[in-house]
This record gives structure tokens, sequence and C-alpha cells, in this order.
């Protein structure tokens, strides 16, 4: 996907000009957190669990070779084709090859966010077939020609008004009755099941691959990707390596955290495990299914220092508790993944260049870490990529002179103390009957949106050793 | 006279209490004594390095970080009247250094404490001297560092109680960021002015038109947006408010 | 090409990893011990079950024997279609219900268009998630689940399991037996979405309607139970 990331500042000024946009994200920001922790509560023994899959993903990862060829070796023996696409590039061709080799027409795709990482639909479109996406707020966003604004709830975005009008243009159905949410998801029912019944290929995503007996978990509230992955012959299953866990109970273990993280339900209507292909017993099922592992960075991340990353389910709560997320909303940062993940995942799935601000949309307010059901350190990995970024001089270099010049003047107590000793006495002479700055030199962010409220008088040092002083004598 | 097994503390002034609000610094130390502390303030304190080390300056930081600890690594403990701060203390210097320094960091962390926990989880001030003013109806905002690095929640709301007999007339999302983050608000205006203003709205939907918190940082964020909004909201270091300090001008007010 | 990646992608893999070999990776790994489960609403499992299934917005029937269960399965087709016809799968104990009982006229196969309730049985019934638990398979052809407007799924008692821990103990058995399934669907809920506005809407795909026979002895206390635990709190709704 085409990246727009170095435009978060003025995608997010847009995004906050939309009055209609900011009262929609306001309301998810306010009740998103409040299901979550109704649902946490209800669940009892809830940091137990974490710390358990914490442990077990961990384990997974510190030993990713010995689980990835077990699962290799269980999903081939259950009949599955298994691939390696090192690039987004290599698993789009892969997914094409495989379509074409079926001489496939019409595609039927389940959400995931790996193939818009890839930019497999388009890719696929170039290649001459139908794709459709079939998760509804996918589907809408499909047809709006618009990327996901959030990795669980694609079109939240967008108003029942605007899906109205974008359905009027796009479903070829004559005058009808398009009022209320279940018109419109009944409208998108039956434009989808024809595809479903037509469709060649069917593709979907994983939420985890489980090394032990090579099967793949889907979780899903639609069915979407039920249908996709049973209905057409053939199934492709689009997916990164690190999805994998040791055991089929380390998969469900980590389903009760990511549905009550993503949504605040206890689990999804529909929970499913796929092992392979139609057999003989079956009555239904693909003819012939495929496995696509995805690397795409995600061993440079396992050898770096940010490898905790890759413990990151995709629930989203950390967008949903995210304050600045909440003022933006996801298309604001400019790619795949938005929130502290996505402002963590994208400079190491692109580059730190082309994605500088997003390590800065953050007030390290610590609100994610503390919901990240992986309990990943988001504000730490954040402030470690602002650290790189002034190593690489990506940031500008006034910025970081000028701290690192407070920093050193702060190793020198004496001149320090009589340099604020001058300036706080000028800015307090100055300010003191109005109260504030309105505007002041070097402070230009600050005092754009807030005055800057004058000192009280001496600093407390010049007082406490005039005070000290005086008790002396 | 404090008894001979009076706890000794050290105060970390914070260097935007030094600067901007010393009243906030001189009620910490009147809190403290008044829960029997003995109190000194290392003079040669400035800054824990907050502002280079959250824009990822981790190598200028560095220095300031050992100079913190070598000043107050032999106090018996150190309060500092903010918990990002405090925080800094705890948990940052910890991480930013190696070897011996950071066995002498984690050394200082297991005796710092933020102003409210201080008084409340250790040494259990549950009376103030006398009841100075009855204040309007107030609000709190849990600063981040604060509530999430250090456990600030219960304690300032407790002392408001105990010492003031003010019931915290709690806002909607009191622990959402009021946008300050420190340069953050700087780099990022735009944001910074929704996530304030946010946090005016829902102060202000309370009633209340005192609001107090834990952190100069945030305040100054709060007050500076709500002068320029023009709205009448005092705005007070809940040190300040604890001690009964409510003469000199609140945050942003003219003399 | 395929193999130069899976090589490629493999060796760096390999070096970030610890290099531990099977015996102590799978030492470790038991070392892990067991994930914890949702605290139950009720001790009882079955009481669990009954609560979870309302939680998850399906409709319940509880029928002491198979012609109860019939009887009420032809009520069910009444009220909603004023009908007698379902689709059920190829399932030896679905053949053997007593149809005529309830004047059902069930076909077995797999779903047509134009067919609008289906009728499966499910291999068990989760107490934790309030789900039925299915093989895919001829007695039970995936789409027979996802395809209904009306998804009616009858569950022994006596195959209630407590925990996700208890089902795969259940399923890792069938594997190692040589019965692994092409699929397994734990389905707890009619077909739903929240994608527009946040509005929870039933029917997005698959069944509207998910409604459970649950057969075997079940006493009127944990009904009462569970109906009481249901009305005093639902479980929080999807986003």
């Amino acid at each position: 996907m085409e990246q727009h990331s170095q435009q978060f500042k003025e995608n997010a000024a847009n995004a906050l000009a939309d009055a209609g946009g900011v009262a929609q994200r306001d309301i998810l920001a306010l009740f998103t957190p409040i299901m979550r922790d109704a649902a946490v509560a209800e669940f009892g023994p809830y940091e137990a669990l974490r710390q358990h899959v914490k442990r077990v993903r961990q384990h997974s990862l510190d030993n990713l070779d010995y689980y990835l060829a077990r699962f290799e070796l269980e999903a081939t023996n259950n009949g599955n084709q298994v691939h390696y696409a090192d690039s987004a590039d290599e698993m789009n061709s892969i997914v094409l090859d495989i379509c074409q080799q079926h001489g496939a027409r019409k595609v039927a795709k389940g959400k995931s966010m790996v193939t818009e990482e890839t930019g497999l639909n388009d890719y696929l479109q170039r290649g001459g077939l139908q794709v459709m996406e079939t998760d509804l707020g996918e589907y809408i966003v499909q047809q709006a020609g618009e990327t996901p604004s959030h990795i669980v709830g694609p079109a939240l975005h967008k108003t029942r008004d605007q899906i109205r009008e974008l359905f009027l243009d796009k479903h070829d159905l004559g005058e009808r009755e398009l009022e209320s949410i279940s018109d419109l998801v009944g409208e998108a029912r039956v434009v989808l099941r024809d595809h479903f019944l037509q469709a060649e290929v069917g593709i979907i995503g994983s939420n985890a691959l489980i090394a032990e007996n090579g099967y793949s978990m889907l979780v899903t509230n639609e069915g979407n990707g039920d249908l996709c992955a049973n209905l057409p012959n053939v199934l492709i299953i689009c997916t990164t390596l690190d999805r994998v866990l040791p055991r089929a109970e380390d998969a469900t273990a980590i389903q009760r955290l990511l549905v009550r993280s993503a949504t605040g339900q206890p689990h999804t209507c529909y929970t499913s495990f796929y092992s392979g292909p139609r057999r003989a017993e079956d009555a239904d099922g693909p003819l012939e299914t495929h496995i696509i592992l995805l690397d795409n960075h995600r061993t440079d991340i396992l050898a770096s220092d940010y490898s905790d990353m890759l413990r990151c389910i995709r629930c989203g709560s950390c967008l949903n508790h995210c304050p600045i997320f909440a003022a933006t909303g996801g298309h604001a940062y400019g790619w795949v993944y938005p929130g502290p993940m996505g402002s963590v995942l994208t400079p190491l799935l692109t580059s730190l260049e082309a994605s500088a601000a997003l390590p800065n949309a953050c007030t390290s307010c610590g609100r994610c870490a503390e919901v990240c059901p992986s309990a990943i350190p988001l504000p730490d990995m954040l402030r470690d990529l602002r650290h790189e970024q002034s190593v690489e001089k990506i940031t500008p270099a006034s910025w970081r002179q000028g701290l690192r010049l407070h920093a050193w003047l702060a190793c020198r107590p004496g001149l320090y103390q009589f340099l604020t000793g001058i300036g706080i006495a000028v800015m307090h002479r100055i300010g003191r009957k109005k109260g504030g700055f309105r505007s002041l030199p070097l402070a230009g962010g600050w005092t754009s949106k807030r005055d800057f409220p004058s000192p009280q008088g001496k600093t407390f040092m010049q007082q406490y050793r005039q005070r000290s002083r005086s008790n002396e004598q | 006279m404090n008894a001979p097994e009076s706890p000794r503390v050290s105060l970390f002034v914070t260097c935007l209490a030094d600067l901007m609000r010393p009243s906030v610094a001189f009620a910490s130390i009147r809190l403290l004594e008044q829960a029997g502390c003995v109190v000194d303030v290392p003079l040669q304190q400035t800054c824990c390095g907050q502002p280079g080390y959250n824009s990822g300056e981790y190598e200028a930081t560095i220095p300031l970080a050992k100079k913190t600890i070598e000043l107050f690594e032999h106090a018996e403990y150190v309060v500092a009247p903010s918990g990002s701060c405090a925080g800094m203390i705890c948990h940052h210097y910890p991480k930013l250094l190696d070897g011996q320094w950071r066995e002498r960091a984690l050394a200082l962390a297991e005796k710092t404490f933020e102003l409210t926990s201080f008084l409340v989880d250790v040494v259990k001030l549950e009376s103030a001297p006398a009841i100075t003013t009855s204040l309007p109806t107030v609000t709190y905002h849990d600063s981040c560092a604060g509530l999430r690095e250090m456990g600030v929640k219960e304690q300032p709301r407790k002392l408001l109680k105990n010492l003031c007999d003010v019931d915290v007339s709690e806002m909607q999302q009191s622990d959402v960021c009021c946008g300050f983050g420190g340069t953050f608000c700087a780099k990022m205006p735009d944001i910074s002015e929704k996530m304030v203003d946010d946090k005016l709205r829902n102060a202000s939907s309370t009633g209340a038109t005192l609001l107090t918190g834990g952190d100069l940082g945030c305040l100054l964020n709060i007050a500076g947006r709500a002068r320029r909004q023009g709205l009448d909201l005092e705005v007070r270091h809940v040190a300040e408010l604890l001690s009964g300090d409510l003469y000199s001008p609140a945050i942003g007010e003219g003399e | 090409m395929s193999s130069e990646s899976r090589a490629r992608i493999m060796a760096r893999v390999r070096s970030s990893c610890a290099g531990n070999d099977a015996a102590t990776i799978e030492r470790e790994l038991a070392g892990l011990g067991v994930a914890p489960a949702a605290q139950a609403p009720h001790e009882d499992s079955c009481v669990t079950f009954m609560v979870n299934v309302l939680r998850n917005q399906g409709t319940l029937d509880v029928a002491a024997d198979r012609s109860t269960a019939v009887k009420l399965i032809g009520n069910y087709l009444y009220q909603h279609y004023r009908s007698h016809r379902l689709v059920a799968g190829n399932d030896p104990r679905l053949a053997a219900m007593p149809w005529r009982d309830g004047g059902v006229l069930p076909r077995f196969g797999e779903i047509e268009e134009g067919e609008q309730i289906a009728l499966s049985y499910a291999r068990w019934g989760l107490a934790e998630t309030g789900a039925t638990v299915f093989f895919t398979g001829k007695r039970n052809p995936s789409r027979n689940n996802l395809l209904p407007e009306h998804h009616l799924v009858l569950v022994d008692a006596d195959t209630l399991l407590p925990d996700l821990e208890s089902l795969w103990r259940e399923v890792n058995t069938a594997i190692a037996n040589g019965s692994r399934p092409r699929g397994i669907h734990c389905i707890a809920g009619p077909s739903s979405t929240g994608d527009i506005e946040g509005q929870i809407v039933y029917g997005a795909h698959g069944p509207r309607a998910w409604h459970v026979i649950l057969m075997g002895n079940v006493s009127p206390e944990q009904q009462e139970a569970a109906r009481a635990l249901h009305a005093g709190k639902t479980g929080p709704a999807p986003a």
C-alpha cells in the first residue's frame, strides 16, 4: 500500500477540521474502552491470562525456527501447500499464480491486514481478477475506494448516510428503502452472497497457526471468513510467520484475550480451525488449500530490539485507547496500521524516514501499554524510535540541539540556576500582570494554541537559598 | 520537635516548580513537615531530564541522570511533587543506565515517591492542623505518568477529603491525557489542542470551577488553554490546595 | 522462487532463535502451565452453557428426549415459517430422530438455494463460550452451518464441556484416533456485524437466528438458574 505517513500532521489537521468525523471518533473513544473494561472485569483472572499468553508468545518467538518447521510439516501432511514469501510482491505474485493456474476470475476475500500491507487487491485486479472484500467494513471501504481506518472496524469512520449514498451509487438495484443500518447490512448480504457462491478462490487471513496440528485459526463475527474458506474450490491463507503458536490451546488462550480487547465481547460468533483441503469424508470445502507465510521484515524485527512487537495480536485496543488516534482517526497515519501499534510497526515495516512523524505522535501517556493484551511496551518502543531518529539526524537539528543544550546546562547547576534565575525574573516582570503570554520566542508551538503562564516570581532555588541564609543569620 | 525516628525526606523540587511555581515546592515542604518528616532540599538539583529523554536524546540525558542519582542516593526518601518526574527516576533511569549505574538507579528508585502517594502510603498523613478556607467545586485531572507509572489515583482524593473536606467532582475520562506530553504539545499543536479542549470540556461539565492535579506540566497546559479560551477555571497544583495555599494567583492568573 | 525464499527466511529466523533442541523446547513449553479460563457465571457447566447461549443472542429450548426435541423443532419451524421443512446433514443420529412426532419433514444433504432452515447436531457444547462445536464432514456440511437464515442446533447435555482446554483434549483424542476434521466450527451466536457505526445487526452473511435445543437431563432448577442469571446481567454487546 502506498504510504502517506509523512503528511501525518496535515492529515491530522484535515481530520480535525471535519466536525462530523471528530464527533464520531469521540463517541468511539468514549465507549470502546468501557466495553473492553467490562469484558476484562467479567473474565476474572485477566492479568494471569495476559502474563501466561505473553510467556507463550515469547516462547514461540524464541523458538520460532522449531515451531515454524513443525507447522510447515504438519500443514503439509494435512494436504496444504505451504509457501514462503520474502516480500509483499512475492506474496502477491504467489496468489496471482495460484488464481491463474485455476483460471479463476472471481476472488472472495476475508478480512486481512496482511493483504492490505501487500496491496494484494490492486495486484490481483491488475492481473484481471475481480476481487471482492466480504467483511462488511472492508467491503464498504473497498467500494468507496478507501483504505481501512481501523484494523478491527475498517469503516467506522463512515456514517450510515455516507454508506447509503455509496450503496445507492454502487449497487444497481433500483428504487428501494435504505433507511436503517439493518437495511444497509441486508443489501450487502444479498450482493455478497452471490459473490461467495460464484468465487473460485477464497482468501483469508489467520489469527493463529498451530504448530502441533497444522490448523489455522479464524475468528470472525460475520462468518464471512468461513464462507470464503468453505465455498470456493481454492483457499489461500495469507498470513505472516510470526503467527505460529505451539499448541491449539495456546491459540484459544489468545482468542480469550483478543476478542475481549478488540470489541469487548467474550468471544466472536465464529471461531474456526481449518486443517486443509476436502477429503473423501467431506461434503464440501476447498479442493486445494495454500498457506502463504509472509516475512516482509518480520525477521528483521525478530532480530532487533523491537521483537516484542511481534507479540501483537492485532486486537486494536491500543487504537481505541489512544487519545491521538481518537483525535486524528486512522487515515492520518498514512499507511496500513494506525495508532500506537502502527506508529511502531510502520517505521519497522517501511522506513524510519518515511514514517518520521509517527513515533512523535505520542504523549507517552501509557494508556496503550496498560491495555495491550500482549503487554507490549509501546511507549518505550516509540521513544526508542525517536532516539533512532535523533541518531540518524531525522529529527530537526534545532530540536536536537535545543534539547541537548538543555541537558548540558542542567548538568551544571551553578550556570543553570544563574541563567534560569535571570530568565524567570524577566518573564515574571513582563507577565505578572496578565498572568501569561500570548506569544513567546522559541515557544511558538506552545503559544499557537495556549497562553504560556507567567512564572510566579523568583525561582524556588533563589527563594530557598535566601530563606536558608536569613535563617542562618 | 521531630522525633529521632522522623523520616528524612530529600525534596526533588522539579524544574517546573522551581522555575514556574515555587509555591508548589514550599507547599510540599509544609505538607511533609506536617506529616512529621524532616525535609532537606539538595541545592545542586536542576531537572530530571525528561524533555531530552522523551524526545529520544538518551546520550545527553545519561550524565544528567547520573548527577541526579549522585545527589539523591544518600537520602532516606526522595519525594517529588510530580508523578512524571518521580516516574522518570523510578522507571526510566534504570532503563537508561547499565551496570553499576543501573544498580544505583534501582536503589534510588526504591526510595523515590510522588508526593501524594508518599503522604498517604508511607507516612500516612490523615489530618491538617486547621482547615483553611472552604473550597469551590473541585475536579481532578489524573496525570498519565503519576497514574500509570506511580499508581497515583486514590491518594490525592483521599488527602483532599481528609485535609480539605473536599469530595472531588469526577470528570469523564479523567485518566485520559490532557495533550501536554512534554515536547508533544509544541510538535503537534493541533492534536494537542483537541486533547486539552476535551479535557476542559470534561472538567467544565462537572460544574467545577477549580481543577487540580499532581503534575505542573499538565496544569500549565490546561491553564494556558483555559486562559486562551477565556474560561473561568482556576488551576492549581494539589499540593497548594492541601497546604491551604490559595491566596497567590492561580496558574496563568494575573496579579 | 518460493523455495529460495524459504531458505533465506528460515536462515534469518534461525539466527534470531535460541537454537534449543526439541526436548528442551518441549520441556520449557510444558513448564509454562495452563491458561486461566473465564470465570463461569455458575458452577454447573450446564447452567453456564445455557446462560452463555442466551448471552450470545441465541434462543434456547430444552428437551428431555428426542421426541420432545422434534416437537420443539416443529414448533419453531411453524412459528417462523409456517413450514415443516428443514435441511440436515447426513448424520445417522438425525436420520434416527422420530420426525413424525413433530410433523417435521427433513431433507438430508447440503443446503440449497431457497432453503432457509438448517439443523445440525453438535458434537459438543462448550460452557465457557456457549458455543456449539462441529466437525465439518458429510454429517455436517460446513455450508449448512453458514448459509441458512435460521440455524438450529441439537446438543446433547452429556456432551457439554466446561472450557476450551477440555475441548482440545477431546479434539486431540479424535485427531490421534485418525479422524482429523477438515474444519472445526465453534459457533456462538447468529452471524453479526457492528461495522456500521458500531451498531449490532444480526444476519450479516449467515444465520440471522441461532436456536439451540439442549437435549437430555436438564432439571427445571438448572433452567431457572440460567434464565435468572441471564435476566440479571446480559453479556457485553459487540462493538
